[in-house]
């Protein structure tokens, strides 16, 4: 869930929808150059370039919440509270605000805290299809699973995206309903067709509905593939098992790669925290 | 025209699984200390560890809890630490003789494993711990003799933290060989700080360095032999939390499983020559359906739908869901189960730590009963109680778990901090009792009341070549109308925990069973024949 939630925080809050009517702002010109920092992955220098935005003007919102996801970002969720609360000070209605202070708490675990935010955010903002989602997430956590269902649905008409199409299905997948799994998963693919965790989705599918070698080669198709949540070792390990009755040297040989993955990152090589 | 269809197959209908929690009235006071101070030492979080085992071979099963310790010295400084013995009085009462026993123990305790490992017809008691593991060798006149250091069991520094332990005879030469599952590298003076800066969390297991497990190999001389690396056990860093033994593909070569917390699970194939292949991820028992690990806990292993095969069980924490492997007999590996059967999504909300299989309403299918509590910081992000109450899943014809807690006693609707859980039948009435262990709480003792009047047969295997509980003995029972139901002799259940070595069957309205076959670990096989049924049969290996 965090690693999920970290990569939605980069890529999936472009600043230039929430920045409109910031433009004249003194700080705008910094917080857009720090905005774009964050985004290519530049922390330090995006909270460098974001202080000063604030110094010019501090009341800019769109850089007080882009100062709270990169907070977020370090697991910072006191500090991103604080300034979201000055931006929500400053306008009540921001929406970004609103769905930020919601994921504080999500990331760290506080679902009672999270949901009122999440609702409060869903209700304020009617096309802001990521508190649909995030609310259904939170609540899928704490087995109101009709609820989740229901609430992926309302995310997907506000706003389409593979995202919210595969939480979906993968809530539809541990209920064994695989003919509405099969076709989120197909509509994520529709508006993704590269995406990572799309094809992964459709491999677990396969599996479960006894089609190794489909699930391969959608497995394979995965590997492939770069970005999304879902890590190599994962993918493997589907793999490992479409393989293992078509062609147990296959299935061999991504064990292996599991196990590699699991070497590289063993804990021999952890250092002790202080 | 249904029952009697039903009862012509031999099927009972399904009689609601009861107990009645009688721990205070049994006299079994006991409360898991864990030492917690405020400063969020992990083993605080761990412990619990249970041993159900007739220690005076008097017929009925006694208790053996471990208890935790003062941290950081790790010192029982105070009797409310001691690890305790309570003697069943064969009357559903029970006295305390730990002082008796001489078994109190020493530092923090975590886990328990009871069998005869000298085959001198007495079980004795292996208990591990955080700063130490002891070995205690019954001597069969109600007192124990502490021979970890003679047997060679207890010397490593640093000392590794053990949550579980198991005795298993893996070479088939007629003695107990000793299992110890390690979970991490802990030092109270060097503590990771976790959490936000504003409040102190316990830390994630990934915090912590992983350790190998560990096999001690019985020299039958009262001594052990470290075969950790010889075995090729000892090559396989995990977080080690609950073992199990079984035969997964009929080989005659006890394997075995170790849950694992946060990192993929470890399935040791038994090679039969000594050592040890891990195969987790070619069984497909390492990790969950979509490739994750999970926080694994409890674990047993047991034939949940009859086809001879044992299946496995893994209890996990909230939003993990418990995984059911469900073995597909020979070298075949295993199927995730979990979603089919109901028990992932079944689970998911709950934190899982000890459980077992047993047929609780001896209809013939082995149902699951789960210790539940959540880590005690979660309860506050979640906006509900870290304690749980325990759950019971009946087993519907080997196709589905069903979670019928609700109507399983007024208990069920009472939550706590439980922990390890340990099975046995206290007043012999054939059906199956529970006994758990809670964290800084009142332990339960659930008695079975199962209405119904279901048949049932228990086992006492008695080994002459193979080790004298006969553990690792498979055995199956073949019904008149065709069925057969299997089981093995083991007493590696759940987490931390130690139950009965009895080999019990639920027969459901069956009036009798056709056969009985044991099969000895080593290969032989013993045929028996006219088995009276609602009773416990020794069998002594012929």
């Amino acid at each position: 869930m965090m690693r999920h939630a970290v990569l939605f925080l980069v890529t999936f809050l472009p600043g230039g929808a929430w920045a409109q009517g910031y433009e004249r702002s003194p700080g705008y010109g910094a917080y857009k150059q720090a905005d774009a920092l964050f985004t290519a992955r530049k922390t330090s220098e995006a909270a460098g370039a974001l202080e000063h935005s604030l110094k010019l003007d501090p009341d800019l919102v769109p850089a007080l919440t882009l100062y709270a996801r990169i907070a977020m970002s370090i697991n910072r969720f006191e500090v991103a509270r604080e300034s979201l609360n000055r931006a929500l000070a400053v306008d009540p209605k921001s929406a970004n605000a609103r769905f930020l202070y919601g994921l504080s708490y999500y990331l760290s675990n506080d679902l009672q805290h999270a949901l009122p935010q999440f609702e409060k955010a869903r209700q304020e903002n009617p096309k802001d299809a990521r508190a649909s989602l995030y609310l259904g997430l939170t609540y899928e956590s704490i087995g109101r699973f009709d609820e989740a269902i229901a609430l992926y649905e309302e995310s997907v008409r506000r706003q389409p995206s593979a995202e919210s199409y595969l939480a979906g299905a993968r809530l539809l997948h541990s209920q064994r309903r695989l003919d509405d799994c099969e076709r989120w998963i197909r509509e994520a693919l529709k508006l993704e067709p590269n995406s990572r965790d799309a094809h992964f989705e459709l491999t677990r599918l396969l599996l479960r509905q006894e089609k190794p070698r489909l699930a391969a080669k959608e497995g394979e198709r995965a590997l492939e593939l770069s970005g999304g949540n879902v890590s190599d070792s994962q993918i493997h390990y589907l793999l490992v098992r479409a393989y293992r009755t078509t062609s147990p040297a296959l299935a061999e040989q991504h064990a292996e790669a599991l196990r590699r993955i699991e070497d590289r990152s063993a804990p021999e090589t952890k250092k002790d925290k202080p | 025209m249904i029952a009697v269809g039903a009862l012509a197959f031999g099927l009972a209908p399904a009689s609601p699984i009861a107990f009645e929690e009688v721990a205070h009235k049994a006299g079994l006071h006991f409360q898991l200390r864990n030492g917690e101070s405020g400063k969020f030492h992990q083993i605080e979080l761990m412990g619990g560890g249970v041993a159900v085992l007739d220690y005076n071979n008097d017929g009925c099963m006694d208790i053996f809890f471990t208890n935790g310790a003062a941290i950081p010295e790790l010192k029982k400084s105070t009797p409310e630490y001691s690890n305790r013995l309570f003697r069943n009085n064969c009357d559903m009462t029970f006295t305390d003789v730990t002082s008796e026993a001489g078994v109190g123990g020493e530092g923090y305790s975590m886990a328990v494993a009871a069998a005869d490992y000298d085959n001198d017809g007495f079980t004795d008691l292996f208990v591990a711990g955080v700063d130490r593991n002891i070995l205690y060798h019954n001597l069969g006149n109600g007192r124990f003799a502490d021979v970890t250091v003679k047997a060679g069991v207890g010397a490593q520094s640093p000392r590794p933290w053990s949550i579980s332990s198991g005795w298993v005879d893996y070479d088939n030469d007629g003695w107990l060989d000793l299992f110890i599952t390690n979970y991490v590298q802990w030092d109270p003076a060097k503590e990771p700080r976790c959490g936000l800066a504003e409040q102190q969390f316990y830390c994630h297991p990934s915090q912590y360095r992983g350790l190998p497990n560990q096999l001690f190999h019985n020299n039958r001389d009262g001594t052990f032999t470290d075969v950790s690396t010889k075995s090729g056990i000892g090559a396989h860093i995990g977080k080690g939390m609950g073992v199990a033994f079984a035969d997964m593909d009929g080989d005659g070569f006890t394997d075995i499983f170790v849950s694992n917390d946060s990192v993929r699970n470890f399935l040791f194939h038994n090679q039969g020559n000594g050592t040890f292949r891990e195969m987790s991820l070619e069984t497909g028992t390492a990790l969950r359906d979509d490739g994750l690990p999970i926080a694994g806990m409890g674990t047993d292993w047991r034939d949940f739908d009859n086809d001879g095969s044992p299946d496995l069980v893994v209890a996990g924490m909230i939003n993990d869901g418990f995984l059911l492997f469900r073995n597909l007999g020979g070298n075949r590996g295993f199927e995730d189960a979990g979603e089919r059967s109901g028990l992932l999504l079944g689970t998911r909300q709950f934190t899982g730590w000890g459980l077992g299989m047993y047929d609780l309403d001896n209809d013939g299918w082995k149902d699951m009963f789960f210790g539940l509590a959540h880590f005690t910081q979660l309860g506050k992000y979640l906006g509900r109680d870290a304690a749980l109450s325990n759950r019971v899943f009946r087993n519907d014809g080997g196709k589905r778990f069903v979670d019928v807690s609700s109507t399983a006693g007024p208990d069920f609707h009472k939550a706590a901090l439980n922990r390890g859980v340990a099975f046995g039948d206290f007043d012999n009435d054939g059906r199956v009792d529970v006994v758990v262990s809670c964290l800084n709480g009142p332990a339960k003792l659930y008695r079975n009341v199962t209405p119904g009047g279901a048949h049932w047969l228990a086992l006492k295997l008695h080994g002459v070549h193979a080790n004298r509980q006969g553990l690792g003995a498979s055995v199956r029972v073949v019904l008149p109308d065709g069925r057969t139901l299997s089981n093995h002799a083991t007493t590696a259940v759940g987490y931390a925990s130690s139950s009965e070595p009895l080999v019990r069957f639920g027969l459901g309205s069956s009036p009798a069973v056709s056969s009985v076959e044991v099969r000895w670990p080593g290969g032989r096989t013993q045929q028996l024949r006219n088995v009276g049924i609602d009773r416990m049969v020794e069998v002594v290996e012929q």
